[in-house]
């Protein structure tokens, strides 16, 4: 592990300027921060969507298995595996697909829970802050000189949409999955962008 | 050939019998064909017999015949049918049979040739209609779909195999069929009447278990009831099965999808996957999987019960994956309840409901709700995602133009069911207005004005009913005004009877006719109306200056009411006879003028003036009639007023004017005044002025033609209270019983009432005492002289001590009450008589004692001799001391003591060590007064012990408590002439109890009794006996003269004498006691043996 890690450091400096401007310093400090916090929020969406979708939602020993969600997929197990960049433009490209997709969940969540304001909110913030830590993070790769070469695919809104259209059962285990996806990718990021903190976790 | 045997006709039937045949006859029928049969069987048997004949028709045209060839007969064998009738037509066989145009009714024979074999053979038959079946053709399925949402199959087939019976009935049987065991789950018929024409009928069946769990197998046969057919019918063959199934994908999937269903319903459940199905569940209660087909299973739940908003979850576990389902479980809409029609403006009807019972179904599957109105056919539908419970529910419907009667329908529907409530209402009759808008004022004169104000609708059909509420300081008005509807919503009214110069407030609301309801009030709206011309002139005053040359004029400011607007100025003219003299213009608020006159009869003239023009004129005259004939009453009031009263007096002619003011104002005072109509006889006066306490002077003054008279003069208070000082009081003379007392008027401004006497108060006291008793406390020795005369200024106070301090105390009252009080203290002056009587009376008394006791001595000394001083014994002639020298000795026997006389040789006189005060003559204060709780200390070592007694006698009364006592004692011995002295305080003396009180007693007989026993065993030392006086020394207590408890056997203060002393001892000082007056202390004197009444 501390050799993986050596490794990543490594690669860290190679992508990365060896002394920030400060600027960039304090935004990725920022950004880091933003994670963080939104790990803490994504904890708490999922926890209040699963009190929503009754049992066996929440239940001890019921896990979904995880269908593929059209164009997000889980951070992959070998993610760690790959250069810094890189898994800072996989971060930014997943938090990209988030919003919509957590904005299908909260459509359908509005016609199954209307009378659940919290959850709702929690949703439309969700897709929110995505988006905002998403901008925020292509922001320190376009500093770092890391963004991606070409234009990203478009969102799969219309993927989301289609998803939508399937079974009430389908569209919560679908939410079940996006609200897992995005605690996985703001923690993801959240750990990404430790490493470019100054003083940070190697 | 056909014998007739193979004829067969069943007996009841004819020919021309008509053929509409009941059931019951079909029945018969058929048992008739079959019973046929079973004879043409047996014929047949017997030589060339036709074997299983059986004719039927499919279309009553043809009749098809067949039969086994007889036994024998060739294979290759040619045959022919001929019919025995007019045209005796023949028909090739084929095939084992043949079909033939239907036959009229009746019999026919037929004939079988057997054109090779048999011989040329042939055999017969008797054919009727009534041996044909009639057997439908087999009806064919033209689709057979499904809709798998709903679990929903949909038949569709024709009647073309029955087009050729008109009018017919026909019984269509469908059968549904399931896998995988071609199990029959369903077969319902359905009846239809043909119309000749090739018509395509519908079926659909729902199924319980959802589409997608199996393949569901579909098949349909028919039975046509002709009437006119006299044969039986039967069945048709079943068609072809036709199936529906699901094609299942790669992932396994629940069904039914997202289905709403009833409350308490029964379900199924399936998963249709490739994979096996570990177990299945709803929300978190597993249910036993039903094996389908395949690794498809199913789960039954009986009962459902209400599902949450997000649906219940119906979850299958596969090995690897979860497949689910939601089923939302809830209940159809309740009916609306409470439904209300009204219209705000008759352009919009506006519904309310009450939804009742809450469904369960939430978002896409909520109540739906529409208003229809079935005159109009107009409809409007309420369709709403998010419902809260018990929410009250809105519909706006837009109302078509010139209808006024609506028959309102609303209906609500989910996917559960629906339910209506409907609503019959002339709405020009709900009418609830919107508030009133923009309220609008404007002055048309000075007690008139407009309001304006805009009411939303469309109202030209109907009336409006407004109120308009009115305020103004201290009162409100209500108006109900009638207007017509207008369409284009302005409305004004005219409010009229206003109050000049006087800020209103209107607002308003409305109401239709007939009434429905009011509607809010609009805001309100301040409004001040136009000044006019005072109303009156102001009510005016005159005094005269203290020298009387001047007239000073007072009015007051017209009330609100009256000036009719703000008074910028009032003008102030004089009027006599020959000339009119103006004043100028006096600007307000000065409410006062002062002119010079010349002579005293003018007529005065005030006008107030506001914007609006002067007010009428208030005139006064000037002169003042005399009045010699006057007097000065008083009156007190009750609160804030004071009713003053007066005989009618012819005289006045225009008023009574009151005028009053304090009385300690100096002249001309004026506070206020007021008029009364002349013929009044009372006046309440009333003002925020007068305060308690207060002297307030009344004039009444009676207006005559040539001017004022003041008629009575009266002084009052509206409330009486006490003085705030007392008099000032001063003693002019003292003598020695006697003391002369001065006072002062008390000023009027601290009387604060009317002043009703003086209560004097005296008592014994000195300026020192620190506790005085309290002159309420009533006490006996205050003495009270109650002066109800006011006019009286002195006092004299007589019978008093001489040389004692009083003290005084004076209070004024009134009606309201005493006022403090003023005290001073005064020592009477000492009486010379009584001091030389003191000091000649005690000489002369000790002088004559001293002659009678010395003579008496004289005369008795050998009596006093033998009784205080006998002859000493000798102790050693005593026995008892030799029976005590016998003991000594050991003498075996014991005697009894002889009690020999035993002469004492000596008086032993016991005396505590501790100091006893010494008692002058000299000393005025009582130690027991002054020291009550000091001698209640030292009480148990004061005592004295005089005491005499052999030793045997100590032996005997001996006790350890009266060892310890003698050990804090001193014992002393003197001889009987000491015993003369004094030995013991008075105080001592109260608690001697006359048993064992200390004195000589005679050797010969000591009493020592059970009392002093039993004193001396409770310890006290005082029980010690020794030396008694003979005498009853209870009777040589003395006391003091002048002591207030000199009398009282029971008092704590006596004295202690001794039959030797030559003079009276006694405490001339009382003692102290806080109830009680001390003496005199430092004057006490001899005269005090000479008071009999120690406080006068």
């Amino acid at each position: 592990m501390s050799q993986r890690e050596g490794n990543l450091e490594d690669d860290a400096q190679a992508d990365t300027p060896i002394s920030l401007l400060p600027h960039l310093e304090a935004k990725i400090r920022q950004t880091h921060s933003l994670a963080h916090l939104l790990s803490k929020y994504a904890e708490q969406l999922l926890e209040e969507y699963v009190q929503h979708q009754g049992d066996p939602f929440g239940l001890p020993g019921f896990s979904p298995p995880r269908l593929p969600v059209a164009g997000l997929s889980a951070p992959a197990a070998g993610h760690t595996g790959l250069s810094l960049p890189e898994r800072l433009r996989l971060d930014a490209a997943a938090l990209e697909a988030l919003p919509a997709l957590l904005d299908v969940v909260r459509r359908r969540q509005a016609e199954l829970n209307p009378r659940a304001p919290r959850l709702l909110r929690c949703l439309e913030d969700a897709a929110l802050q995505a988006r905002a830590l998403g901008a925020a993070l292509d922001t320190v790769l376009a500093a770092l000189g890391a963004a991606a070469p070409g234009p990203r695919p478009p969102p799969p809104a219309a993927a989301a949409a289609a998803n939508s259209a399937a079974g009430v059962f389908s569209a919560k285990v679908l939410g079940l999955h996006v609200c897992s996806l995005y605690g996985e990718w703001v923690s993801r990021t959240e750990g990404d962008l430790g490493q470019l903190v100054p003083g940070g976790p190697a | 050939m056909m014998d007739v045997s193979l004829c067969w006709r069943p007996p009841a039937w004819t020919v021309g019998e008509k053929r509409m045949r009941t059931a019951p006859t079909l029945r018969r029928l058929l048992s008739a064909l079959t019973l046929l049969h079973v004879m043409v069987q047996v014929n047949s048997q017997k030589r060339g017999a036709l074997r299983d004949l059986k004719c039927t028709t499919n279309n009553l045209q043809v009749w098809d015949c067949a039969w086994k060839a007889p036994l024998g007969a060739g294979h290759g064998t040619v045959n022919e049918v001929c019919i025995d009738d007019r045209l005796h037509s023949c028909y090739p066989l084929e095939k084992g049979n043949v079909k033939i145009p239907a036959l009229p009714p009746g019999d026919h024979e037929v004939i079988v040739n057997y054109l090779h074999g048999f011989n040329g053979s042939s055999a017969k038959f008797i054919l009727n209609e009534q041996n044909v079946s009639l057997i439908p053709n087999t009806p064919e399925i033209l689709t057979l779909s499904a809709d798998f949402s709903t679990s929903t199959l949909y038949l569709t087939w024709d009647d073309r195999s029955c087009a050729f019976a008109h009018h017919s009935k026909v019984t269509w049987e469908i059968k549904v069929l399931r896998t995988p065991r071609m199990e029959l789950v369903n077969v319902v018929t359905y009846n239809t009447t043909l119309h000749g024409r090739d018509t395509v009928h519908y079926w659909r069946w729902t199924s319980d278990l959802p589409l997608q769990c199996a393949t569901h197998y579909v098949g349909i046969r028919c039975y046509l009831d002709h009437l006119h057919f006299a044969g039986p019918k039967e069945w048709s063959a079943w068609s072809p099965l036709m199936n529906i199934s699901w094609a299942p994908e790669s992932e396994a999937k629940a069904f039914p999808q997202d289905k709403v269903v009833l409350v308490g319903s029964n379900i199924t459940f399936c998963c249709v996957s490739q994979t096996k199905v570990l177990s299945g569940q709803i929300g978190k209660t597993f249910y036993p999987l039903i094996h389908l087909y395949g690794q498809n299973v199913a789960i039954h739940i009986q009962n459902i019960s209400v599902s949450e908003n997000s649906g219940t979850n119906v979850v299958f576990m596969i090995e690897d994956n979860v497949c689910g389902t939601v089923v939302f479980a809830g209940y159809p809409p309740d009916v609306p309840q409470k439904l209300n029609c009204e219209t705000h403006d008759l352009k919009d009807i506006i519904c309310n409901w009450n939804p009742g019972r809450p469904t369960g179904l939430v978002g896409p599957r909520n109540t739906n709700y529409t208003l229809l109105d079935s005159f109009s056919g107009k409809s409007v539908t309420f369709k709403r995602f998010e419902t809260l419970t018990n929410e009250s529910y809105q519909l706006l419907f837009q109302m078509p133009p010139h209808q006024e009667i609506y028959n309102l329908t609303l209906t609500a529907r989910n996917p559960l069911g629906q339910s209506e409530s409907a609503i019959l209402v002339n709405i020009t009759e709900r009418v609830c207005p919107h508030t009133p808008t923009s309220l609008k004022v404007k002055d048309i004169n000075s007690t008139v004005v407009t309001l304006s104000w805009h009411l939303p609708g469309n109202f030209a059909r109907i009336n409006l009913v407004c109120q308009i509420e009115i305020w103004k300081p201290n009162s409100k008005q209500e108006l109900n005004i009638t207007i017509k509807g207008v369409e284009n919503s302005s409305y004004l009214v005219v409010v009229d009877k206003l109050n000049p110069y006087t800020t209103y407030t209107f607002r308003i609301r409305c109401s239709t006719e007939p009434f429905w309801k009011w509607s809010k009030w609009s805001s309100g709206k301040r409004h001040l109306t136009t000044e006019a011309i005072p109303s009156k002139g102001p009510d005016t005053w005159r005094e005269w200056s203290s020298d009387g040359r001047n007239l000073i004029i007072y009015w007051k400011p017209l009330p609100i009411s009256e000036a009719n607007g703000k008074i910028l100025s009032y003008n102030v003219s004089c009027s006599s006879h020959e000339e009119v003299q103006s004043m100028s213009e006096i600007l307000d608020p000065q409410h006062r003028a002062e002119l010079q006159l010349v002579k005293d009869d003018y007529i005065i003239s005030v006008v107030a003036k506001n914007s609006a023009g002067p007010s009428p004129p208030s005139r006064i005259a000037s002169m003042e009639i005399p009045n010699d004939d006057l007097t000065v009453e008083q009156a007190v009031g009750l609160g804030k007023k004071i009713r003053l009263t007066w005989p009618p007096d012819p005289n006045v002619t225009c008023d009574y004017v009151i005028k009053w003011c304090n009385s300690s104002r100096s002249e001309p005072c004026l506070m206020d005044w007021k008029k009364v109509p002349s013929n009044s006889t009372e006046a309440v006066i009333e003002s925020d002025q007068f305060r308690p306490g207060v002297r307030y002077n009344f004039f009444l003054y009676g207006c005559r033609s040539q001017g004022y008279q003041l008629l009575r003069s009266i002084i009052g208070y509206i409330e009486e209270l006490a003085p705030i000082v007392a008099p000032n009081f001063t003693v002019e003379d003292t003598s020695a019983d006697s003391i002369l007392v001065r006072w002062e008027d008390i000023p009027v401004e601290e009387l604060r009432g009317f002043l009703r006497g003086y209560l004097f108060y005296f008592q014994k006291g000195e300026r020192d005492t620190p506790k005085m008793r309290s002159l309420e406390t009533g006490h006996s020795d205050i003495k009270v002289k109650n002066i109800t005369d006011t006019s009286q200024k002195t006092l004299r106070i007589a019978d008093l001590q001489g040389k004692t301090s009083y003290r005084l105390v004076l209070r004024a009252y009134t009606d309201g009450g005493l006022g403090p009080e003023k005290s001073m203290f005064v020592v009477t002056k000492e009486n010379s008589v009584g001091l030389i009587i003191a000091i000649l009376i005690p000489v002369a008394v000790a002088v004559i004692v001293g002659v009678v006791t010395s003579t008496l001595c004289y005369r008795k000394r050998e009596w006093i001799k033998e009784t205080f001083y006998p002859d000493i014994p000798n102790p050693e002639n005593c026995k008892a001391l030799q029976f005590q020298k016998s003991v000594c000795e050991g003498s075996n026997a014991l005697k009894t003591l002889e009690m020999n006389p035993c002469t004492p040789n000596d008086v032993e006189v016991l005396e505590t060590r501790s100091i006893i005060p010494k008692i002058e003559d000299t000393e005025i204060i009582s130690p027991v007064a002054e020291r009550p709780e000091e001698i209640s200390e030292a009480e148990p070592e004061n005592h004295v012990v005089v005491s005499y007694c052999p030793p045997i006698i100590e032996e005997e009364i001996a006790n350890p408590a009266a060892d310890d006592a003698g050990g804090a004692s001193q014992v002393v011995y003197i001889d009987v002439q000491s015993m003369c002295q004094p030995q013991a305080r008075p105080e001592d003396e109260q608690d001697i109890d006359p048993i064992v009180g200390a004195g000589y007693k005679p050797q010969m007989r000591l009493p020592i009794n059970s009392a002093v026993e039993e004193t001396a065993a409770e310890n006290d030392a005082d029980s010690t006996a020794g030396y008694r006086p003979q005498a009853n020394v209870n009777t040589w207590n003395l006391v003091s003269p002048d002591s207030p408890r000199s009398t009282d056997s029971n008092s704590e203060i006596v004295s202690f004498g001794s039959p030797c002393s030559v003079n009276s001892r006694q405490f001339l000082i009382p003692p102290k006691d806080d109830d009680s007056p001390k003496s005199n202390g430092g004057a006490w004197s001899f005269t005090n043996f000479f008071q009999n009444k120690p406080n006068d």
